[in-house]
């Protein structure tokens, strides 16, 4: 398959000639003296057999057991789009499906309080890398009138990203109940308004 | 037919010299070899943006890194970010020879190239960084590494070679 105009490598040189030589040797009966040592290993059989060796490997499936289960907890689904974590939790005195959430301390800076978050939810030791120190999100949202007070009118939740590096998280078991979405999967778990805000700095690729 | 088409008038007509140009354009100083460009971009400022940033992409297929080099310059230009340069850093060569010792010694080599390819890029707001980054990351393709830092001397140095008579002669000086 040749994209490229890119010129003939040493290998493709080799088996021209020696593809040449053979017709010449078919067509009338010299070339013995050339023969010596040089086509002892024909290039052609170096390609045979790396193709047989590719024939051997067998790459493995994409579509994992988790995929077939729909096992929404494991890491191993959907190896191609991102999963996010989402957590249960009790907020007010509903369960809500939620990104994880921590409340900020005064003093502290935003991205220590994810930090914090994803060591409360994820263990201690987690090898989550956040880039850089800017929210990716802000969802704002007032509280109802049986808790709002004259200072506290509402809340804003602002939203970060990490990457998990390693998937080893057998150390980490979460309290309540957690699992691992992809963008689309979001829409049966989170309410309207939270899904709107967090759909907009989701990538999906 | 090739000398019936010039469309140059002679020099005693007086239209002589008609379409000349260069001599209005603003003369080009010649380009001096040594290229001692040391850039640094203020790191601390009101918004913080990121001084010279090296993306290095290595692989041992060729055609991907080009390819994914391409997309990144593309992706920069049409965020609007300043690209510095784009260069290609020399592929290094591996031999992996195989050793069966099944009755019969076997030795089955296998020549590997590693190719990398640098983008250098200015003018990143920290806002936007790690919206880059992550593009850059999802979009990697398989067995290509990422490799993303702040261009240094050293950096600029590994391009150049090394004259070693030109070392001598200093050192001879001295």
């Amino acid at each position: 398959i040749e994209l490229e105009k890119s010129c003939y490598s040493d290998h493709e040189i080799r088996k021209l000639e020696e593809e040449e030589q053979l017709r010449r040797r078919k067509e009338s009966m010299y070339d013995d003296d050339e023969v010596r040592g040089k086509t002892v290993i024909m290039a052609q059989d170096l390609e045979d057999k790396w193709e047989q060796k590719l024939l051997r490997f067998e790459a493995a499936s994409r579509i994992t057991d988790a995929d077939k289960s729909n096992d929404r907890k494991s890491l191993n689904r959907k190896l191609d789009s991102n999963l996010m974590l989402l957590v249960k939790q009790k907020i007010g005195n509903q369960e809500l499906w939620l990104l994880p959430q921590v409340e900020w301390q005064p003093g502290e800076t935003l991205r220590s309080t994810a930090e914090r978050a994803m060591a409360a939810f994820l263990g201690d030791h987690i090898q989550a890398k956040t880039l850089g120190n800017a929210p990716y999100g802000i969802y704002k949202y007032k509280f109802p009138r049986a808790i709002r007070t004259e200072d506290n009118v509402g809340a804003k939740v602002f939203f970060f990203k990490a990457f998990l590096q390693s998937s080893d998280l057998s150390q980490a078991e979460l309290k309540e109940d957690h699992l691992w979405v992809t963008k689309d999967e979001l829409r049966d778990y989170l309410k309207l308004e939270y899904l709107k805000k967090v759909n907009r700095f989701l990538l999906d690729l | 037919d090739a000398l019936l088409s010039c469309h140059r008038h002679y020099r005693s007509r007086p239209t002589h010299g008609i379409g000349r140009f260069k001599y209005l354009l603003p003369k080009e100083t010649p380009k001096r070899k040594k290229d001692k460009v040391q850039m640094k971009e203020i790191n601390v400022g009101t918004e913080y943006e990121y001084g010279d940033i090296n993306i290095q992409m290595t692989s041992y297929d060729l055609c991907l890194v080009e390819h994914f080099a391409q997309y990144v310059h593309r992706l920069c230009n049409r965020l609007s970010i300043r690209v510095n340069e784009s260069y290609a850093m020399p592929t290094k060569t591996n031999e992996v020879l195989f050793l069966e010792e099944r009755g019969s010694k076997m030795q089955l080599d296998a020549v590997l190239t590693t190719h990398q390819r640098v983008v250098q890029i200015t003018g990143l707001s920290s806002t936007f960084a790690p919206i880059l980054l992550e593009v850059i990351q999802s979009s990697q393709p398989e067995g290509v590494h990422l490799l993303v830092k702040e261009h240094t001397e050293a950096d600029f140095k590994s391009r150049l070679k090394s004259r070693p008579e030109l070392e001598e002669l200093l050192a001879q000086m001295n």
